[in-house]
């Protein structure tokens, strides 16, 4: 049964496609919670409204507080929206906040700013739950040996103002600052005023999740350091080097936005992608060519491509040598050999509208070949072009680290103050921070949280959240937004530069007025300045392009392990450490949207897990869910294990971030007063200055313990008849065929399926002859990056449930994106599909409902009404989708504690927040539906196309998603709806449903399809 | 296999169910009573208020516009209660010295919001939008009442499903001209019908008020 051209979710599918074990007779296996289950559930409900009283309120007296002076230009319950920016790692995307009375409620992207274009990932959008965690730190805090000890602003600033007084008088000796990357011009103003006030003073930058290879690459390159930009619009032959372009760069969401401009098989012709990575990411399952390959080969890789381009286009001298062609060993494999030799052609093939880039882990003389190359294709002023990073060198993270640590336990630092950036936790294994850190004798720490670093400093200053504060961020193109506070401070916190003008005596106190200094030109010019809040960028703020000049560079030097084959040498394996997409260095560890957050390729929720591929596995003898030994240089951590499809043979990854010790009751915590379970493990434990990225030298042994992973991917299969039917229908669930498939046959998807007519049973009910909602998804540009299952948890007051219920099939996401593979394990292609609510015309819950509570409306929808449901789940047992939730308690109970009803700040007023024994599912935004209706019948005008827009909409980077109403022929939902590519999910069942597909159309090159 | 008998002392359930059917209809007489009772549905519902602001003083004798304090009608949902700048705006200058007024007086010197007891309340799960029924010709003494004869607010109707329910499927019994809406004694002119006029306008504006569940809940 394992013939490569089938799909399947998950290994053991694959392997037992007949196993009929888990037949849905309960949708969802029972288990009766256990008390700590329970507790621990309790502990981590996240996200809705307390809204005064559950249900009725007759007999319950509400109170009415109106302001005592209206601001000007508000109206109760009608949302204001608000420019800001949300940087992460240096680089800014743009939001477009939903402010409701007064709070900020809702992310979405600034359509303005050059890295979002409106769009928005899962870390954007769970920025508000962030903001509203009752974990924060809620004010000053004086903190002696861990034990925290509340302080006053005013106590602060009396130590500060004698402390800094001296160290003026020194001239700044002794005196530190460690900062996180920040792209901010007020942190560079406010920095040198620093610096010219303590000229002694040194400053650190520390980012755990870089690698500063880009920087260093291009130093290698071109003399001095340039950013590299992509315009990936221009390219028609893209190669990705361990490089996810589409979901771990800042303008990721951007480039994706790009990427899927160039797939639309109607337009003639489409991009192509090829990648190579060790461990399978949402670019390379979006590519039409991918190769599972060791990190530590990539080098060779691209030496290769240098040469053979070099050869193949003969250019001018002015590049300087090419690399020698390498012997590697692993270039001898067949399959990677076709792959390469076809891409060479199409490179040649595509001199000027193409693209190499490489990823962040690999080394700096990587970077510089591909600088080289893309060079050599005249892709240089087209697909992508150069900013200037300045001439002033700047270590790379873990460099700089090194030498604070250095100077820390030479006795030079006395005073250390660190900004928004948690080195205690994100550490190398052979950097012990803590330890050095111990030497100071002043420490301040300034953070979200009192996590890890805080507890081992002497001082901690609450840090205000972005939504809360005033500030200046640039964008990856240096394109500036100015950050506006969506809501004062709920605990007085104080923004990093805010504390830097208190602690340097500053004339200015506020973040604005700081802000506004920096700007000078900007803020000085009222017009300018209220039209660059307004928007959210400043215009012409951008770098200007640079055309750096290539230097010639020198032969590589190769490791033996760089030109291995890639057979598995159990003994010494390649480890991959890489920061997670949605906890990023841990700093997220808290937020309970994104831990519950299934990953993208692993379906993986609240965990960490060691992966390696099935081969791999099996030449170590490990299982999953069992725990694994991992040793590396003399350290050791004990991991859960996971086969991952796509993982690269002898290679093994580990994300970062987890196994936070200080991160709060989500994100587990080992403190006062009531310790929370950590969750996952914490790689930075086997990361060291050698091990940054990737590396040889790991050994995996099994431990002989079971651990249980919750994935999310064997759940809610769409069955007829039980798991094995499974295997006969997954053709039909995912359809998708190569461009000259389609170019042959446009309709291919809907010859698919073949059914006796679909004859209804009884006389159409509706006529639905006012408006006919629909949502169309594009499987070609779907890249699973899972921004829409977040919105969606946002918009609908969607809570979290825990690690336990997950594991049980109990997760509440409305919106779940399925992840299928085909063929070889080791190689696997790779289809995401998002499956909501089909809002069928012939809903099959709708008829088993006893009491009423789903029925249909004139407009098509499946309305779900709360407060009728008795919770007999009959209507999702008769769901041949599976896309009803049922909310098994009441997740919101945690909100009966004092210090939790912050979170219910979090909530969308607009949706009922939904109690326990309740079902509830996609509604297509109805709020959102019912609001502009209203709107539109008030001002007596219809509804214009794109005027609604579903959440899951709102932030998908690539338009895979679109809704609109169907009844409006020159509606672009009309349009998708007539393409020769739609095709709905089980339409043999005749329950017609009102969200369709669009096929995929891969674009393979000819000579490998 | 012997078949299954019933024992022989079950046979006086058989009487008592010829009791309980016979005291059934009280029950339910009694259960479409206590349902139906203003007492269950809350109407003439009248909470003190922290100021015992007249509408039939204000807006009945002296005859201002609903809109000078529910400003917002038009624009939102909600009919926002107003600020307290709202009242001081007279109130600075009339009045200045009632201990009626005290708690107004302190409102807008101390920025502390007066604390005004919710009288129209829909549960929380149904979400009820003014803007749209002002607009389309509903007034706001078709579920208000005639608030401009109370001395101290009450809940008129019984603001129940139903009762939205039988305007959302018959609106012309309520429609009036949109000049109309806060005419608290208005009637239909020229001798016509509530019923002729009704229609006569739903037809005019397109009046097709949706009764689907995802109308008012969500």
């Amino acid at each position: 049964m394992n013939d490569d051209s089938r799909y399947w979710r998950s290994l053991s599918e694959r392997a037992n496609p007949d196993d009929q074990a888990p037949t849905p007779e309960f949708e969802v296996p029972l288990e009766p919670p256990t008390s700590e289950e329970r507790r621990r559930f309790l502990q981590i409900t996240g996200a809705s409204i307390a809204l005064a009283g559950t249900s009725a309120c007759r007999w319950q007296e509400d109170k009415l507080l109106p302001h005592v002076q209206q601001p000007e230009g508000t109206m109760p319950g009608v949302p204001r929206y608000f420019m800001t920016a949300m940087e992460l790692g240096g680089a800014a995307v743009g939001l477009r906040v939903k402010s409701y009375d007064g709070r900020p409620i809702k992310v979405d992207g600034n359509p303005s700013h050059p890295d979002s274009l409106g769009a928005t990932n899962a870390q954007h959008q769970a920025s508000v739950l962030g903001l509203y965690d009752p974990d924060r730190s809620t004010s000053f805090a004086r903190i002696t040996g861990g034990a925290v000890q509340r302080a006053t602003e005013v106590e602060f600033r009396v130590f500060a103002r004698e402390h800094f007084r001296g160290l003026v008088e020194r001239r700044g000796q002794g005196l530190a600052v460690l900062s996180g990357a920040t792209s901010s011009p007020s942190v560079s103003d406010m920095k040198r005023r620093w610096q010219s006030r303590f000229p002694e003073a040194r400053w650190y930058e520390y980012e755990a999740a870089e690698t500063g290879h880009d920087r260093a690459g291009s130093t290698l390159a071109f003399g001095n350091a340039h950013r590299t930009h992509f315009d990936l619009r221009k390219a028609r032959v893209i190669v990705a080097l361990d490089a996810d372009l589409i979901a771990c760069r800042p303008d990721s969401l951007a480039l994706a936005r790009a990427w899927a401009a160039g797939r639309e098989p109607e337009a003639g012709s489409m991009n192509r992608l090829y990648a190579f990575e060790s461990s399978l990411s949402e670019t390379g399952s979006a590519a039409d060519h991918r190769f599972s390959l060791r990190s530590e080969h990539i080098k060779a890789l691209a030496a290769h491509l240098d040469a053979e381009l070099t050869r193949r286009l003969s250019p001018s001298g002015e590049l300087g040598p090419a690399q020698p062609l390498p012997a590697a060993k692993f270039l001898e494999d067949e399959a990677l050999r076709k792959i390469v030799n076809a891409m060479l052609g199409d490179l040649a093939a595509n001199r000027g509208a193409s693209l190499v880039a490489v990823g962040p882990a690999q080394p700096p003389e990587v970077h510089a070949v591909v600088h080289r190359i893309n060079a050599l294709l005249g892709n240089v002023g087209v697909t992508l072009h150069y900013t200037s990073l300045g001439a002033d060198p700047k270590p790379s993270p873990v460099e700089s680290l090194a030498s604070l640590v250095l100077e820390l336990s030479a006795g030079n630092v006395q005073t250390l103050l660190i900004l928004d950036t948690n080195p205690a936790y994100t550490n190398p294994a052979d950097i012990d921070f803590a330890a050095a850190m111990a030497r100071a004798t002043t420490k301040i720490h300034q953070g979200l949280y009192v996590d890890e670093t805080a507890l081992c400093c002497d001082w901690h200053v609450s840090q205000a959240h972005f939504l809360e504060t005033w500030g200046d961020v640039r964008a990856s193109d240096g394109t500036i937004s100015i950050q506006q506070p969506l809501i004062a401070p709920l605990y007085s916190g104080k923004s990093p530069i805010e504390l830097l003008a208190i602690l340097s005596a500053d004339e200015l106190s506020e973040g604005q007025a700081i802000v506004q200094r920096t700007l000078g030109a900007v803020a000085a010019d009222t017009r300018l300045w209220r039209k660059s809040v307004h928007d959210g960028i400043v215009p012409g703020s951008a770098f200007p392009r640079e055309r750096p000049v290539l230097r010639a560079l020198a032969p590589f030097s190769y490791a033996p392990n760089e030109l291995s084959g890639s057979d598995v040498d159990a003994a010494d394996l390649e480890l991959v450490l890489i920061a997670d997409p949605r906890l990023h260095d841990g700093r997220f560890a808290n937020n309970g949207w994104l831990q519950e957050l299934p990953e993208t390729v692993t379906k993986l929720t609240w965990d960490n897990a060691l992966l390696l591929s099935p081969k791999t596995a099996s030449l170590l003898g490990v299982q999953d869910n069992t725990t694994v030994s991992v040793s590396v240089d003399g350290r050791s951590l004990t991991v859960p294990a996971m086969l991952s499809p796509g993982q690269a043979p002898g290679s093994v990854k580990l994300h970062l971030g987890f196994g936070r010790t200080a991160a709060g009751s989500v994100g587990g915590h080992s403190g006062t007063p009531e310790p929370s379970p950590l969750v996952g493990v914490n790689a930075y434990q086997l990361r060291s200055k050698r091990l940054w990225s990737f590396g040889r030298g790991a050994v995996v042994k099994p431990t002989g313990d079971g651990y249980r992973l919750a994935t999310t991917q064997d759940k809610h299969s769409m069955d007829r008849i039980g798991k094995f039917g499974t295997q006969d229908r997954l053709p039909m669930l995912v359809r998708e065929a190569n461009l000259s498939e389609y170019q042959e046959k446009p309709d291919f998807a809907q010859h698919m399926v073949h059914h006796p007519p679909l004859l209804s049973l009884w006389k159409e009910p509706v006529k639905y002859d006012a408006a006919k909602w629909g949502m169309s998804i594009d499987l070609n540009k779907c890249t699973g990056c899972s921004g829409c299952v977040v919105a969606c948890q946002a918009e609908n007051n969607i809570p979290v449930v825990g690690k336990e219920r997950v594991a049980m099939g109990r997760e509440m996401h409305w919106l779940r994106i399925d992840r299928y593979f085909k063929g070889d394990p080791e190689q696997p292609e790779t289809t995401h599909q998002p499956v909501p609510c089909m809002q069928c015309e012939h809903a099959p819950c709708e008829q088993v409902c006893p009491v009423g509570a789903t029925t249909h409306s004139q407009e098509g929808l499946n309305d779900m009404t709360y407060n009728r449901c008795i919770g007999t789940r009959y209507c999702s047992n008769n769901c041949p989708y599976k896309v009803r939730r049922f909310n098994y308690f009441n997740f919101h109970e945690d909100l009966k504690d004092e210090k939790n009803q912050v979170k219910s700040m979090a909530f969308n007023p607009e949706v009922t927040v939904r109690f326990r024994g309740v079902m509830e599912k996609c509604t297509y935004c109805v709020q959102r539906i019912q609001d502009t209706k209203i709107r539109a019948t008030r001002e007596n005008r219809g509804i214009e196309d794109g005027e609604i827009t579903t959440a899951c909409q709102d932030a998908c980077p690539t338009q895979a998603i679109w809704f609109g109403d169907i009844n409006d022929s020159d509606s672009r939902i009309a349009k998708l709806k007539a393409n020769s590519r739609d095709y709905s999910l089980l339409e043999e069942l005749n329950v017609r449903p009102r969200t369709t597909y669009l096929a995929r159309v891969k674009n393979p090159h000819p000579e490998l399809a | 296999m012997q078949p299954f008998v019933f024992p022989r002392w079950t046979n006086k359930f058989v009487h008592l169910g010829g009791a309980v059917l016979g005291l059934a209809p009280i029950y339910v007489i009694g259960l479409v009573w206590y349902a139906a009772s203003p007492k269950t549905t809350d109407v003439g519902y009248a909470p003190e208020q922290p100021v015992p602001y007249s509408h039939a003083l204000h807006a009945g004798e002296l005859g201002m516009d609903c809109r000078y304090c529910h400003n917002t009608v038009e624009q939102t949902g909600h009919a926002a209660i107003p600020a307290t700048e709202t009242c001081m705006n007279c109130h600075q200058r009339i009045h200045t010295r009632s201990p009626k007024l005290e708690p107004v007086r302190q409102s807008a010197s101390s920025g502390q919001s007066i604390e005004w007891t919710k009288v129209h309340d829909l549960p929380d799960y149904a979400y009820f939008n003014h803007s749209v029924h002002v607009s389309q010709g509903i007034g706001c003494a078709s579920c208000h009442g005639r608030i401009d004869t109370m001395e101290v607010v009450f809940q008129h109707e019984t603001l129940s499903m139903g009762w939205c329910l039988d305007c959302h499927r018959a609106p012309e019994q309520h429609l009036r001209p949109k000049d109309e809406i806060t005419n608290m004694a208005y009637a239909p002119s020229g001798g016509q019908t509530q019923l002729a006029q009704g229609q006569l306008l739903r037809a005019e504006h397109h009046i097709n008020p949706p009764t689907d569940c995802s109308t008012c809940h969500r």
